[in-house]
């Protein structure tokens, strides 16, 4: 009888704690969301409607014309052209570099192994802004001061891929590796035909947050970069705010552009992305 | 008949070569000459009027140009002449002989000093109190006006003597008369500060700001009667005066010269459309009309040039009448003045046409936005901080202004 | 006998050195540039710390001068790097625990098998991979005088009647609040992964010990899941005291000084301010980095040795 009661009981609180719970996420989203809300709403109104009072959360009239007009005013098509060009130029770089150097470091035995991967991941501590001066200073003398090629050196070499593929990689059993190299394989071949096909995943994950944070970087062009027709996105948006900051409804629309390419990677690679995540706090 | 032809053929030569013996060739370093117009400009006016000389633009990347100058000069490069950029290098370049003193050739020649509006004395080294550079484009600041809103409201033009009481009555009744914002203030330091410099006394590096509480009160009476926009939204939502003005709900902006190629631009493609005009600044009383403020740019002659007479023919040609009036055609302020060079300015297609406008391309004297010495940057640095919290009333006016003396302190007496 | 053995160790050490070569040839790309891009340039730092350099011919060696300039007439409210210390820290006390508490409770929720789990970790991670310059300008008009959020405070009763960039108190609030919002939803991912790892025996034995909810979360969850905690706490702290580009975006260091934080100061002596044209202090801002990268090791040297004594390891 007592029993009975306790589990009626149970499911009715239940019932409100799963209520409570979704009413609790709905809120939640619509917090992480609502900045999104608004500047889509903005980007159709007219540049004086977007701060009426009260304000409207759906336009008046849709003014769909605002997101030809973007593309005329500024060479944004240039922008993203750059900001794609060196997005994937600085991902293959740090996907070949750092799965290379991950083998070493997961799956070989060397003198001074340990010390040096601590050093790798200690430079992870070291802000980039404590060395960006002597950094900056060394790419003007070479010559890459204006050129994308400073920002592909800047972030085609990071301990950030190299940690993330190694903690891959030692979730591949050493068993496959010692057989192959029992079969005669070199340590080359063991990467390319065994180890690199079965890090996809890590790959994916790699190439994602590469791709997101290249695309996204901000003060790396804004440093580096001076010329107009080779500006990124993010730097070519802040100037493009500046100039027509009147028309608040062209900014969020050029806003709003500027990230459809990141979302699209997001939404259909997510699952990547959260396993990558998982993987680097993964104690190793 | 074949020995005619033998001597006519070597007297060509000779000639020929005559000729490429007294061809001499310039080499000129400025930033960004390949897409500034006024560089090619000038090098096709200079050699139109001297064929024996071919002027050679040496470009060097904006950003990088002081460092790569003066890199250059020390390094004992033959390039015969640098623009100069920041005073504070002139002045570095001069106290180690890199270039050379004009003194003595501006004297032979009695050159014309007197229609740069001061724009010359910066040029000065503070060592030995000699001349190492001339000025050959200066922007100052004007005032850009929207005729269309001073038509609207049936209201006069402003003319070119204006004082600070009379342009703020004005600002007042057109915002009135027509619901427009009557003035403009971009969120610079310059915007509402550097009035207080115009008198050619005082400075923004002299660690007295009592000058400045007159215009600080001012801007803050228009912004509390809405005549502006206020300095919280403009600043919140990073707008550019540019926009700004260009919007066509604004009556006047005081602004940089530079201004007027760019609010061309934007009537030529359609971006803005008003009728416009230019009038000088408003002065305080105690000011001549006509006082502005403004930055040069100059040339200055190497020492390590090999061609001192001829480089010192075309720094000199530069920044003559002439000169000016082969940059004025390019829509830029050249520092030398003259009703002729006025003219030409006025003349570019979409440039106002009236007489104010005219002569208010005519200031009397230009004063420089920040001085030179030892501890400028700090101070101006402070300075700024401290304007915006001005501006954000944050501090009240009396407050800032002590805050701004405090700071500044600590710079001057070093 | 003897013999083999030292053929064998020869072979054995032959072998190692080939392998060892081997190994660094994998290194070789990455370390290369590694090397050249990053080490030489904190080398570089740490030396031009002790030099007077403004970019041109001249480098001449200081000694402690450059410590001197920024550490004169130290204090938390009037010079340049006691303000930007203070900010900085305060950014930093702020915004690593609002965002885990966040980040926490988020993936506490999301755990627990809900329908459209998967949707509502894509919402709430979001935010982390959208532009930040399109963020921030978008927050900004959020925060304005008469933005949204001053309207909805206003209408309970708040008096705002400024932009919070605009004011000295709330301007970096502003930069906290979009820190968090950002954030939140990439640590929650690596709370769910700890979440995870808790086993749901130690959840049944609770049970059985008659722990209500509240009792399980405090005695279970949390101490398991110290050592993401631990993890997510030290990246945090890491990267908040590099917060620059939030800061350049929407207050430019200000009202006055009231956001300058490390990185803004660094950067304005090397590249000067915003609108503003100063000559370069390279070694000065060296200094300043220096200043930064010490307190960064020693926040996190102190972390690790304060692991043992609260992080859980099973």
């Amino acid at each position: 009888m007592s029993a009975n009661k306790k589990t009626v009981h149970m499911s009715a609180g239940q019932v409100v704690l799963s209520v409570l719970k979704y009413a609790v996420l709905i809120a939640l989203a619509i917090v992480a969301l609502i900045p999104f809300v608004w500047m889509i709403s903005s980007s159709i109104k007219t540049s004086i409607e977007v701060f009426s009072v009260p304000m409207n959360w759906i336009p008046k009239e849709f003014h769909w014309e605002n997101y030809s007009l973007i593309w005329e005013r500024v060479p944004l098509a240039t922008y993203f052209k750059n900001t794609a060009v060196l997005a994937i130029v600085v991902t293959f770089m740090q996907i070949l570099t750092s799965s290379f150097a991950a083998y070493a470091f997961a799956k070989m035995q060397f003198k001074g192994r340990d010390m040096l991967f601590m050093c790798y991941i200690g430079t992870i501590a070291v802000p980039w802004q404590a060395y960006m001066v002597p950094q900056f200073i060394m790419m003007r003398s070479i010559g890459l001061y204006d050129t994308i090629w400073a920002l592909v050196v800047l972030q085609s070499f990071t301990a950030f891929g190299v940690f993330l593929m190694r903690q891959f990689y030692l979730g591949i059993p050493n068993d496959l590796s010692e057989a192959a190299r029992i079969d005669g394989l070199s340590e080359y071949g063991i990467w390319a035909r065994i180890v690199l096909p079965l890090a996809k995943p890590a790959i994916a994950t790699l190439c994602i947050f590469t791709f997101v944070n290249t695309w996204n970087d901000y003060m790396g062009p804004m440093i580096y970069l001076t010329t107009d027709t080779k500006k990124t996105i993010q730097v070519g948006l802040r100037r493009f705010i500046q100039a027509y900051s009147a028309d608040y409804n062209l900014i969020m629309a050029a806003s709003l552009c500027s990230l459809i390419p990141v979302s699209v990677v997001f939404l259909f690679l997510q699952r990547y992305f959260i396993e990558g995540i998982a993987t680097t706090g993964m104690k190793g | 008949m074949k020995k005619l032809v033998a001597v006519l053929l070597s007297v060509m030569l000779l000639a020929v070569s005559a000729c490429a013996m007294a061809q001499t060739t310039l080499t000129v370093a400025g930033w960004d000459t390949a897409t500034t117009p006024y560089y090619a400009a000038i090098k096709a006016g200079y050699e139109a009027a001297n064929p024996d000389v071919t002027i050679e633009w040496v470009d060097l990347a904006s950003q990088d140009y002081n460092i790569k100058a003066s890199t250059m000069l020390s390094g004992g490069d033959t390039t015969d002449l640098y623009c100069v950029k920041e005073l504070s290098d002139l002045q570095n370049w001069s106290k180690e002989g890199l270039v050379v003193p004009m003194d003595e050739r501006i004297a032979a020649e009695s050159y014309d000093m007197t229609k740069y509006a001061g724009m010359d004395a910066c040029y000065v080294s503070l060592a030995d109190g000699k001349q190492y550079a001339l000025p050959f484009r200066a922007d100052y600041w004007v005032m850009f006006y929207n005729k269309d809103l001073f038509d609207q409201a049936g209201v006069a033009y402003p003319t070119n003597d204006w004082t600070w009481e009379e342009y703020a009555a004005i600002a007042r009744e057109i915002t009135e008369k027509t619901g427009a914002y009557g003035t403009h203030y971009h969120t610079w330091t310059s915007c509402v500060a550097n009035w207080a410099v115009c008198d050619g006394v005082n400075t923004l590096a002299d660690g007295e700001y009592s000058d400045l509480k007159y215009f600080y009160e001012l801007y803050q009476a228009l912004e509390d009667d809405g005549v502006c926009m206020s300095y919280d939204e403009l600043k919140a939502s990073g707008m550019h005066y540019s926009g700004a003005f260009a919007q066509g709900n604004v009556a006047m902006m005081p602004m940089g010269y530079w201004y007027a190629s760019t609010l061309m631009g934007y009537i030529k493609d359609g971006t803005a459309s008003m009728n416009w005009g230019i009038a000088a600044v408003p002065h305080l009383e105690s000011v001549p009309a006509g006082s502005s403020f403004g930055s040069p740019t100059g040339i200055a002659i190497s020492a390590s040039s090999e061609n001192q007479d001829e480089a010192w023919k075309f720094a000199a040609w530069m920044c003559s009448e002439e000169g000016a009036k082969v940059i004025a055609e390019t829509g830029t302020r050249p520092a030398y003045v003259s009703d002729a060079v006025a003219a030409v300015m006025a003349s570019a297609e979409g440039f106002p046409t009236d007489e104010t406008t005219k002569a208010a391309l005519l200031p009397t004297a230009i004063a420089l936005e920040w001085p030179i010495g030892d501890g400028v940057n700090e101070i101006k640095t402070a300075v700024n901080e401290e304007h915006t919290l001005i501006m954000t009333r944050e501090l009240t006016i009396d407050e800032g202004i002590a805050e701004m003396e405090a700071r500044a302190a600590e710079f001057l007496t070093k | 006998m003897t013999n083999d053995a030292a053929t064998a160790r020869r072979t054995m050490s032959k072998l190692e050195r080939h392998n060892t070569l081997i190994a660094y040839s994998f290194l070789a790309p990455n370390f290369i540039g590694f090397v050249v891009f990053t080490l030489i340039p904190v080398i570089f730092s740490f030396v031009l710390a002790f030099m007077d350099w403004g970019g041109g011919e001249n480098v001449t060696f200081v000694g402690l001068d450059n410590f001197r300039y920024i550490f004169k007439d130290f204090s938390f409210t009037r010079s340049n790097l006691g303000i930007a210390l203070k900010n900085t820290v305060f950014y930093t006390l702020m915004t690593v625990p609002l965002t885990l508490v966040s980040a926490m409770a988020l993936a506490l929720v999301l755990n627990k098998a809900v329908k459209g789990a998967n949707f509502f970790r894509a919402v709430f991670f979001f935010p982390y991979v959208a532009s930040l310059v399109a963020i921030c300008v978008c927050w900004n008009f959020l925060l304005m005088k008469n933005g949204p959020i001053n309207q909805m405070l206003n209408a309970i009763g708040f008096n705002m009647t400024k932009s919070w960039t605009s004011s000295r108190d709330l301007a970096i609030w502003a930069i906290i609040i979009v820190s968090v919002w950002r954030n939140a939803g990439y640590y929650m991912v690596m709370y769910l992964a700890g979440l995870q790892g808790v086993p749901a025996e130690l959840y049944e034995a609770a049970t059985m010990d008659g722990a209500n909810g509240w009792q399980k979360f405090t005695k279970v969850t949390l101490p398991m899941l110290t050592p993401t905690t631990f993890f997510c706490s030290i990246m945090m702290i890491i990267s908040c005291f590099k917060i620059y580009d939030v800061v350049a975006i929407m207050t430019q260091g200000g009202p006055g000084r009231s956001t300058k934080m490390l990185v803004t100061y660094i950067f304005e002596l090397s590249f000067g301010g915003e609108g503003i044209a100063t000559s370069a202090q390279y070694g000065v801002a060296s200094a300043v980095s220096m200043v930064l990268l010490a307190i960064v090791l020693l926040v996190t040297f102190v972390q690790f040795r304060g692991e043992k004594k609260w992080v859980n390891y099973m």
